[in-house]
């Protein structure tokens, strides 16, 4: 044959170029993989167990105080991300989604944020266990994002450190007895400390409903929890700190 | 008039500089698919050139190694204007996973100005092209300024 390639060069006259059009249609066959990351602030529970597996740091936490709890922004930046899908593979509530969307391509860095809201209302009270009903099995600290409960079976012994937890709720949904709940929320209002108090009356002075009662030759210091708006007034005017807001015992 | 003749074949004809500034060559190889006759950026008149001096548009991989970065910014001063600064992947915008890292000077930014980023680790080729593509409009763009 002499012209070998000439039945090659009439089949290629008739069949479509090998090259991909531009702009490109949408790849088929993705798969498993992992493009833009989809985030659900509605299902977010605020565990913070995205935030301490990302490796590369690419996810930022923004807690601004809004009426009745807070909105927790959570940021994934995609420009800092290495697509490992390791949170999205520890997130509990399906929050964080991995899609193929590969589209990546920004001029500006806002381009490449992935943003979402959580609402977190703070009427909750501190965590606890009905330990006549508990079987000490462990799930619930074995689940906990922050490791913020101890559970010892051989002494049957539950405890939580209330300062490590983040109330996300996961171990209420763990526990097979149902034994763990949110107790009574502690009621709010200003805080005394006794050792900082110099007497001066400020606060008396700053209440505008006036509330609060200072004698200062008997050095004593009363607040009338009916009448108290909890405005931080005080709080804010008070020279010594002695004043805060948080949860009051009675 | 000879001007306006120069700008419009320039603009349909980008010459890439690629820098590899510490990748760990993902992004290079998907960067070479790109021109490969399957996605053929090469239809928008791209080519790699061998200089920067050549250079219309760089693209710059890798997070800024202690190494690379005093080459880097010796190369992109060679490089002359207008220009147009893609980085390719996560790592030139934030460090990536090697963020915090003694020998790793990310991000991109604190160097010079990064016109456009395509993210992912690594990008696809269909998402490079469209970098590149928006690259060679803002090229297009700083080019008619510039001679305004």
């Amino acid at each position: 044959m002499m012209f070998p390639f000439l039945k090659k060069a009439v089949t290629n006259a008739f069949t479509k170029p090998s090259t991909e059009a531009f702009p490109c249609p949408e790849a088929e066959g993705l798969g498993k993989y992992r493009g833009r990351i989809a985030f659900d602030g509605e299902k977010c529970v605020d565990c913070g167990m995205c935030i301490k597996v990302c490796a590369p740091a690419a996810i930022t936490l923004d807690r601004e105080d809004v009426e009745g709890g807070q909105n927790i922004w959570r940021t994934f930046d995609l420009t800092s991300c290495t697509f490992c899908a390791t949170c999205a593979d520890f997130c509990d509530e399906g929050a964080i989604q991995m899609t193929t969307d590969y589209h990546m391509v920004g001029t500006k860095h806002e381009d490449l944020l992935v943003k979402g809201v959580t609402f977190k209302k703070t009427i909750m009270g501190e965590l606890e266990c009905d330990t006549d009903n508990c079987i000490y099995c462990g799930l619930c600290a074995r689940n906990c994002p922050q490791g913020a409960i101890t559970v010892d079976r051989t002494t049957k012994t539950w405890q939580i450190d209330h300062e490590k937890c983040v109330k996300c709720g996961i171990c209420i949904g763990k526990c097979p007895k149902k034994v763990l709940k949110f107790g009574e929320p502690k009621p709010e209002g200003v805080v005394f400390d006794e050792s900082k108090c110099v007497y001066c009356t400020l606060c008396a002075k700053k209440c505008p409903v006036g509330a609060i009662e200072v004698d200062r030759p008997n050095k004593t210091w009363t607040i009338n929890r009916e009448t108290c708006i909890k405005c931080g007034a005080c709080v804010k005017g008070c020279p010594k700190q002695a004043l805060s807001m948080g949860p009051i015992e009675e | 008039m000879f001007n306006k003749l120069i700008n419009d074949s320039a603009s349909k004809s980008p010459w890439l500089y690629h820098i590899n500034s510490g990748s760990c060559n993902g992004c290079d190889i998907e960067l070479v698919a790109c021109l490969t006759p399957r996605y053929d950026a090469e239809r928008f008149g791209f080519k790699l050139a061998g200089t920067p001096r050549h250079a219309d548009i760089v693209v710059v991989s890798g997070p800024v190694t202690s190494q690379s970065k005093e080459r880097l910014i010796r190369t992109l001063a060679q490089v002359p204007e207008p220009k147009c600064v893609v980085s390719l992947g996560s790592c030139p915008k934030s460090g990536n996973v090697f963020k915090g890292s003694y020998s790793v000077e990310a991000p991109l930014d604190d160097y010079c100005h990064v016109d456009v980023s395509v993210a992912g680790c690594t990008p696809k080729p269909e998402a490079i092209m469209e970098g590149l593509y928006k690259a060679a409009l803002i090229l297009k763009e700083k080019r008619e300024a510039m001679h305004k």
